[in-house]
């Protein structure tokens, strides 16, 4: 009896769990099947394309507009995730570790600039960035990711900190280890999954972002991914640049996945488990 | 490598920012070699006074010296002295080689003897066929172990201890006491050791520190602070079962308790009458200090008194029984005696006062029926219950209450 209602209650739930994969799937599969058809059969409505071809690909990467729009992606986005993680860090291990004043308006006004909505932002980030020469750069765009992405790294990280017992760090000490010491050799290799998932949620952020980088940029000295796939036109102007931009957009989730199947192995959780009794 | 490493703390204080006084005054100096026992109920300061030993808290005023230096302002890592965590606090992404080779790392010391250092404090503790584990897969005995080889592993000046047994099953933290006991021992490494439990304190140590409120309540051997308690903390605080507490009214020269008048000696009378002298007391015995009237000889007889009382538990041990009795009165109040309570977790039961009896094994005494007990009136302490003074203490030793 028991047995019976368990199979079935896994079904269900099997059932369920198909059903949401399949829904969020769907369009992503959608978007690959498109970039591998020919523009004549671009609109049969099949979803397994009747004649494959890779023209699509070939195009993106020919256009200099795609590869620069590349470059500036995964450059901006590796070196906002890189600052963010690192103070983000030292900021969610003096919140966890330390009790200062203003601690909890400190994290209070973080979780305020996480929820302001940034539509609001863009037109005074736009003056502001004119104005300071940041319009249409690097670092026009990774100082705001940056500042969105730092109250994201520094709620994940300062919970990562919290679940690691401070008498590590006092055991460090005692065996004589510095403060630095002790933080590198004790609690980094233990924070260290809670680094590689707030930097994979902080790449994601700053990779998908759309409304910052359009407006912060003209050119393609800093115009990332997204942005430049919206301005993707046929060669002419009655070609359909459909299959192109499905295959820009294919070739921009790569990265993402190849960043969280590296990282994944590393996010074990029961790191700590066994440092202390219980 | 002879090192003298005595710890004095010369008035030493802990006020926190919020004005918080966790530790008063402490006056304390540990021999070296000594093996320290810091004891006390929670909150008491114990772990505190430690951790400023140990250079993780600052010390708000006064003075620690280790080994004559002067090191209130020295990191902990400048003070030579290893410690052993109550969680143990083994670094989870080593293995136990690693664990117990840390320490000797971070000394630069080359690898061949931190091999070998590590291969012999392993083989002291017997952890030994453990060293490549991880300390997920280590048992809680084990994690203790390596802790405690973390700690020998660089022959440091002193020991500090915070609590090591108390994440141990009963029977496995018998077991660990006498190996600390051991170590200690044949180690010759001055130890300061912090504990709740009052067995571990009385069994382990040189000598016990008892602490309250942050302030020292007594200092001495375990077996002078079981005979000679200084005030009611201590002697409430120390022993298993407790003392018993009664109430005692000073009327007409005697003490009107439950248990009967009891006479007392000149020189408590002489206290007794003076214009300030507290007109209630507490009278505390133990309860090995009680006897079945019965099996008392006539000698003994003339040293103590009787009374009857209703026999409520009777809880048989095989060499004796403890018994328990319900005797009607006023209960012993006292602040100290509250504070025991709360840190027991138990709450005073109103009504008539409970008595905690050990009597002989072979005392017929039965469950329901009353029974006429001997008490020892040498062994008898009076506390004034408005500052917790034990009155019957003469120059540290206690006379009971018929001393002239």
């Amino acid at each position: 009896m028991a047995t019976e209602t368990t199979t079935r209650a896994k079904l269900r739930w099997g059932l369920l769990d198909a059903v949401v994969v399949v829904f969020a799937l769907i369009p992503v599969l959608w978007i690959a099947s498109l970039s591998f058809k020919t523009p004549a059969t671009l609109t049969d409505g099949r979803f397994i394309p009747r004649e494959w071809t890779l023209d699509n690909y070939r195009t993106i990467f020919d256009t200099d507009q795609f590869v620069r729009a590349l470059v500036n992606s995964i450059g901006i986005a590796l070196i906002a995730t890189a600052v963010a993680v690192v103070l983000g860090a030292m900021a969610a291990y003096a919140i966890a570790r330390l009790d200062f004043p203003g601690k909890r308006l400190l994290v209070g006004v973080s979780l305020l600039i996480a929820m302001f909505p940034q539509v609001s932002l863009v037109s005074p980030l736009f003056e502001i960035e004119r104005q300071l020469h940041l319009f249409d750069t690097w670092p026009g765009l990774i100082l705001p990711y940056i500042t969105f992405a730092l109250p994201l790294a520094i709620y994940t990280l300062s919970a990562f900190f919290k679940q690691i017992p401070w008498d590590l760090e006092k055991a460090a000490k005692m065996d004589g280890a510095t403060q630095g010491q002790a933080f590198r050799r004790v609690i980094a290799p233990l924070a260290a999954p809670g680094l590689f998932t707030t930097a994979i949620l902080v790449f994601i952020f700053c990779w998908n972002d759309f409304l910052f980088a359009i407006t912060l940029t003209s050119t393609e000295r800093a115009r990332t991914v997204p942005v430049a796939l919206s301005f993707f036109t046929g060669e002419s102007q009655f070609e359909d640049p459909t299959g192109a931009i499905c295959a820009a957009a294919v070739v921009i989730t790569i990265p993402i996945i190849l960043f969280v199947l590296f990282f994944q192995r590393r996010i074990v959780s029961g790191l700590t488990s066994g440092a202390v009794k219980g | 490598m002879v090192t003298v490493a005595d710890i004095v703390l010369d008035k030493v204080s802990k006020r926190f920012p919020d004005g918080t006084v966790a530790v008063r005054d402490v006056d304390l100096e540990i021999a070296d070699g000594e093996f320290v026992i810091l004891v006390g109920p929670s909150g008491c300061g114990k772990s505190t006074t430690l951790n400023m030993i140990a250079g993780l808290e600052d010390i708000s005023s006064g003075e620690l010296r280790i080994g004559g230096e002067r090191v209130n302002d020295k990191a902990p890592r400048d003070r030579d002295i290893a410690m052993v965590f109550q969680s143990y606090a083994l670094y989870p992404n080593m293995s136990v080689r690693e664990n117990m080779a840390f320490p000797l790392k971070l000394q630069k010391l080359d690898r061949e003897t931190i091999n070998q250092k590590v291969e012999e404090a392993a083989k002291v503790l017997e952890l030994t066929p453990l060293l490549d584990r991880k300390p997920a897969n280590l048992s809680g005995g084990q994690r203790q172990r390596v802790a405690m080889g973390r700690a020998i592993v660089r022959q440091p000046k002193a020991f500090l201890m915070d609590e090591p047994l108390s994440n141990l099953d009963a029977k496995l933290r018998v077991q660990m006491r006498t190996v600390v006991s051991r170590l200690q021992k044949q180690l010759g490494t001055t130890t300061v050791y912090v504990t709740h439990d009052q067995t571990e304190a009385m069994t382990l140590g040189d000598r016990v520190v008892i602490m309250r409120g942050g302030e020292v309540q007594q200092v001495g051997p375990p077996q002078e602070l079981y005979d000679h308690p200084r005030n009611l903390f201590v002697a409430g605080f120390i022993g298993s079962p407790s003392m018993n507490f009664l109430h005692a009214a000073v009327q007409d020269g005697t003490l009107r308790t439950a248990l009967g008048d009891v006479p007392v000696g000149d020189r408590i009378r002489r206290e007794l009458e003076s214009a300030d002298a507290p007109r209630e007391l507490i009278l505390g015995i133990r309860p090995e200090h009680f006897e079945d009237a019965e099996l008392v000889d006539e000698e003994t007889r003339r040293r103590g008194m009787e009374f009857e009382a209703p026999v409520e538990i009777v809880e048989s041990m095989g060499s004796d029984k403890y018994v328990y009795f319900t005797v009607e009165g006023e209960r012993a109040s006292a602040a100290e005696l509250e504070e025991l309570a709360a840190d027991a977790g138990a709450d005073f039961t109103g009504g008539g006062a409970n008595l905690v009896t050990r009597l002989s094994a072979e005392s017929p005494v039965t469950e329901g029926g009353t029974r006429r007990v001997w008490f020892n009136l040498e062994k008898i302490h009076l506390f004034d219950p408005t500052n917790g003074r034990n009155l019957t203490l003469h120059e540290g030793r206690a006379a009971g209450a018929l001393a002239d």
